[in-house]
């Protein structure tokens, strides 16, 4: 194991010379994962169902000696085809449109970030300063390395836990439940110690939340909708939002805090949670621009639709359990006659 | 090879189109006698003489390039972003009760996570004797059991309460798959920590961007809850949560977390946002619904719909569906030609497994003229499917959850299908 974060040093090395200073090559080998399956790359790499991945940035395509290519393939490499970055990237975005009848039967990458990325990661592999990682198969590795190791440790020797009733496990820190026991409840469990104001929540709000749910919490696109639409839950649109349906303010604070801002999750702090919390509330006409909300606090902030939610009483309902046999025949006058017909008739994408 | 196939068999629709003057249809392979010899028989065909691919060609197998339009689908317009977004199991063109893994739907909230089994970790904590932490490894030492169980989601069939919307059961019903979990009882887990008297509910946690988590009370924990590492024989898909996720027989499956890395126990339940802001049920009133967790008996035809129309002209023609309980096993489905004037009990076929997906045909000769498809499922505890009409009637058009309805489809005389709602 220890072996293995020297070989991280080393890559992180190559990675600073890399050639492409927009395109990440560390998370480009996150997404070499998806085509790992197929591909080897590094040192050693050999053919697996697709050809090794080295010395493919800047190259003649279906250039791997001894690999056998498709048609497709065959025919590039006739056509004098090099793998520059963007015919590379043209190829990755869809593999089966750009060479039809290849043989890589993968959909492709949607995303323009994670094509650059696996170039730049492929970008590594080249001629000299290839890193002396294997990088692909950890498995592999490991077999080896677990093959050749002479020391491994005797089953005889190993400690059984005393806790339980298996004795599977060990016992959790309090620092590892500290780290991820997160969670909010209305009884105020959970809550962190700080404080926020409506006024940096609104700072905060502006830079982070508002391009999706809108300056006013009014969901920008199809983005939520967080604030507004009091009384209309019994609307033909009910509008559903912190302050019109939400029944707990402890609700907002958990969600903030696991979840948003979407796709840069657990990057803000109490205090910023706070305060968001707060600003999300004076969004919703529930306190003044000067409120200020902190631990101490909190459960005095009560949600106007708390006391409109009931447990599940579905089997109150009528009918809901048959209480005879049902009909079988001529159970309803006249014949069938359409009321309403589908809105959308051209969900179904034809063929591709 | 394949693509030689296909352009055979391109050039012999052709052909048949000029000789039978077919306008138009697929209704080719019909009974009706034949004048001219089938090429595809009189002639001898490339797979009939050249050599396929080799043993290894495709190291894990693919379906059948014919098969090419057997995917999930979304509907681009439900959500804002495909990382917090729903695509549906094509229902339409599967047999038997169980999902391929490939084609079972997906819901994700924050992307699909990969996470790797070696870095992936299950804590326990809250009310219990001993917090604990397992690998992957600990896991697999508790007893293994395998089940078969359908996971539906709440929002299935969501799109249908204000009237027909979607044109095919992929899109109407096909956020429910079904397939074999192979995991270790939740009972099993918490046992190893102890419990305490005071622990009521158990908060599961997802690892993932979201970090889902859902209230289940203590007594589903322990009555038949899983924490699955394997479906239908192999590791779990990615986009199923692997390397680990909890299985909530019978209950919406939301509750399902996937990437699952936390299990706390608490003395009450948490209303997250999963249960408070959604899979709540808002009825006409202007009240909701909350914990609604079991998933209500339904059914619905899968062939003939929307996208599996009738091809074959009049004649001997086979209906056939899906039906599921969160209360346990079918007792039995009615099938109606007539739009529920008149109801057939259909033939349960396969395995009937409880809270499983259960397989229903309805064999008929059909004359030809218009039909209005229905099927109605009971269960063993007698619930039964409602018509549209009936249950708007009782919980209004803004519950988005729960929708067990009596779906209907409009057979046309030229063998299209049309998703409708009927008087
Ligand atoms: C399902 C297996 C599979 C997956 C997954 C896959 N590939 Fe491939 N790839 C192949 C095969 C097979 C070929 C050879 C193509 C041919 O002969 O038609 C190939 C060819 C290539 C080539 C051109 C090689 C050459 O010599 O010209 C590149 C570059 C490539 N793949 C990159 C990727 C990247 C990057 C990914 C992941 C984002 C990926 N592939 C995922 C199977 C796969
Ligand atoms: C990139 C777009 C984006 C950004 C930026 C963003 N969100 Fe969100 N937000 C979403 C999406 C998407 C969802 C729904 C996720 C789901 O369905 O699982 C959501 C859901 C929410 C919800 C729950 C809405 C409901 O009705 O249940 C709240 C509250 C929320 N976000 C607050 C925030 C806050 C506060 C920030 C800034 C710190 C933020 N979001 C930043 C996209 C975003």
């Amino acid at each position: 194991m220890s072996d293995n974060k020297l070989v991280v040093g080393v890559f992180a090395i190559v990675l600073c010379i890399s050639h492409n200073a927009f395109a990440d090559a560390e998370k480009g080998r996150a997404v070499f994962a998806q085509c790992a399956g197929c591909h080897m790359v590094g040192e050693g790499a050999q053919a697996r169902f697709g050809p090794a991945l080295n010395n493919m940035v800047g190259q003649p395509a279906a250039g791997v000696a001894g690999y056998d290519y498709s048609q497709a393939f065959k025919q590039l490499s006739k056509d004098g085809l090099v793998w520059s970055d963007a015919e590379l990237d043209a190829f990755l975005k869809a593999p089966m449109q750009y060479a039809s009848g290849t043989k890589m039967a993968y959909p492709g990458l949607s995303a323009e970030e994670d094509r650059k990325n696996v170039i730049a990661y492929l970008a590594t592999f080249t001629a000299t300063d290839q890193p002396a990682e294997q990088v692909v198969d950890r498995k592999e590795t490991e077999n080896t390395i677990e093959q050749s190791n002479q020391s491994r440790p005797l089953a005889r020797d190993a400690i059984l836990p005393e806790h339980g009733v298996l004795h599977l496990g060990r016992i959790a820190l309090p620092e590892e439940i500290a780290a991820w026991d997160i969670d909010v409840r209305p009884d105020g469990m959970g809550l962190p110690e700080g404080s926020g104001s409506v006024e940096t929540g609104g700072e905060l709000y502006d830079a982070q939340c508002a391009v999706c749910h809108g300056v006013f919490g009014e969901g920008e696109g199809r983005w939520p909708i967080l604030a507004g639409g009091h009384d209309t839950l019994e609307d033909e649109r009910p509008e559903k939002t912190i302050g019109s349906y939400w029944p707990y303010l402890s609700t907002v604070y958990d969600y903030v805090h696991r979840a948003m801002p979407f796709g840069n999750a657990r990057s803000l702090s109490h205090d910023d949670v706070y305060a968001i919390t707060a600003y999300l509330l004076y969004l919703n006409d529930i306190v003044d621009e000067d409120f200020q909300l902190s631990r101490s606090n909190f459960l005095s902030v009560r949600l106007p639709n708390e006391d409109n939610f009931y447990f599940d009483d579905r089997e109150n309902e009528e009918n809901y359990v048959l209480s005879a046999e049902p009909c079988m025949t001529d159970c309803i006058e006249g014949q069938a006659r359409v009321t309403r017909r589908a809105r959308v008739l051209d969900v179904t994408p034809d063929g591709d | 090879m394949f693509k030689n196939g296909t352009d055979n068999r391109r050039a012999f629709l052709k052909k048949s189109l000029a000789i039978g003057g077919a306008a138009g249809t697929t209704m080719l392979a019909s009974g009706a006698g034949a004048d001219t010899p089938d090429p595809l028989i009189t002639e001898i065909q490339d797979w009939n003489r050249y050599l396929g691919e080799g043993v290894d060609s495709r190291p894990y197998g693919m379906p059948s390039p014919f098969e090419g339009d057997v995917v999930r689908r979304d509907v681009a317009w439900l959500t804002a972003d495909a990382k917090a977004s729903v695509n549906f199991t094509p229902l339409h063109k599967l047999e038997g009760i169980i999902t391929p893994n490939g084609l079972c739907f997906e819901r994700h909230h924050g992307g699909i996570a990969q996470i790797s089994p070696e870095d992936h970790r299950i804590m326990i904590n809250g009310l219990v004797d001993n917090p604990l932490v397992f690998t992957m490894e600990d896991l697999k030492r508790f007893p293994r059991h395998s089940e078969f169980y359908f996971l539906e989601c709440a929002a299935n069939t969501g799109m249908e309460w204000r009237g027909a919307q979607l044109n095919g059961c992929q899109f109407t019903h096909g956020m429910v798959h079904n397939v074999m979990y192979t995991g270790v009882k939740l009972k099993d887990l918490l046992a190893e920590a102890g419990v305490k008297p005071s622990g009521k509910w158990v908060l599961p946690e997802g690892a993932d961007a979201s970090h889902m988590t859902r209230s289940i009370p203590m007594e589903k924990a322990l009555e038949d809850c899983m924490v699955a590492f394997a479906m239908n024989g192999e590791a779990l898909r990615a986009e199923q949560g692997y390397p680990v996720r909890l299985v909530v027989p019978g209950w919406e499956g939301n509750m399902w977390v996937k990437w699952l890395r936390r299990l706390e126990v608490g003395d009450q339940p948490w209303h997250h946002r999963e249960e408070t802001s959604k899979y709540t049920d808002l009825l006409g009133d202007g009240r909701s619904r909350r914990f609604t967790w079991t998933m209500d008996v339904k059914s619905v035809i899968t062939s003939p719909s929307p996208q599996a129309p009738i091809n074959h002209g009049r004649g001997r023609t086979v209906i056939t569906g899906l039906a599921w309980s969160g209360f346990g096993k079918i007792d039995r489905v009615d099938v109606s030609i007539d739009g529920g004037r008149n109801w057939h009990t259909a033939r349960l076929d396969g395995p009937s497994l409880s809270k499983s997906l259960h397989r229903f045909y309805h064999e008929f000769d059909w004359d030809g003229s218009e039909l209005f498809l229905q099927s109605r499922a009971i269960d063993e505890q007698r619930h039964v499917q409602k018509t549209k009409n009936a249950l708007r009637k009782i919980r209004g058009e803004n519950s988005i959850y729960h929708n067990n309805a009596i779906q209907t489809w409009h057979v046309k005389p030229d063998g299209l299908v049309e998703n409708v709602e009927i008087s």
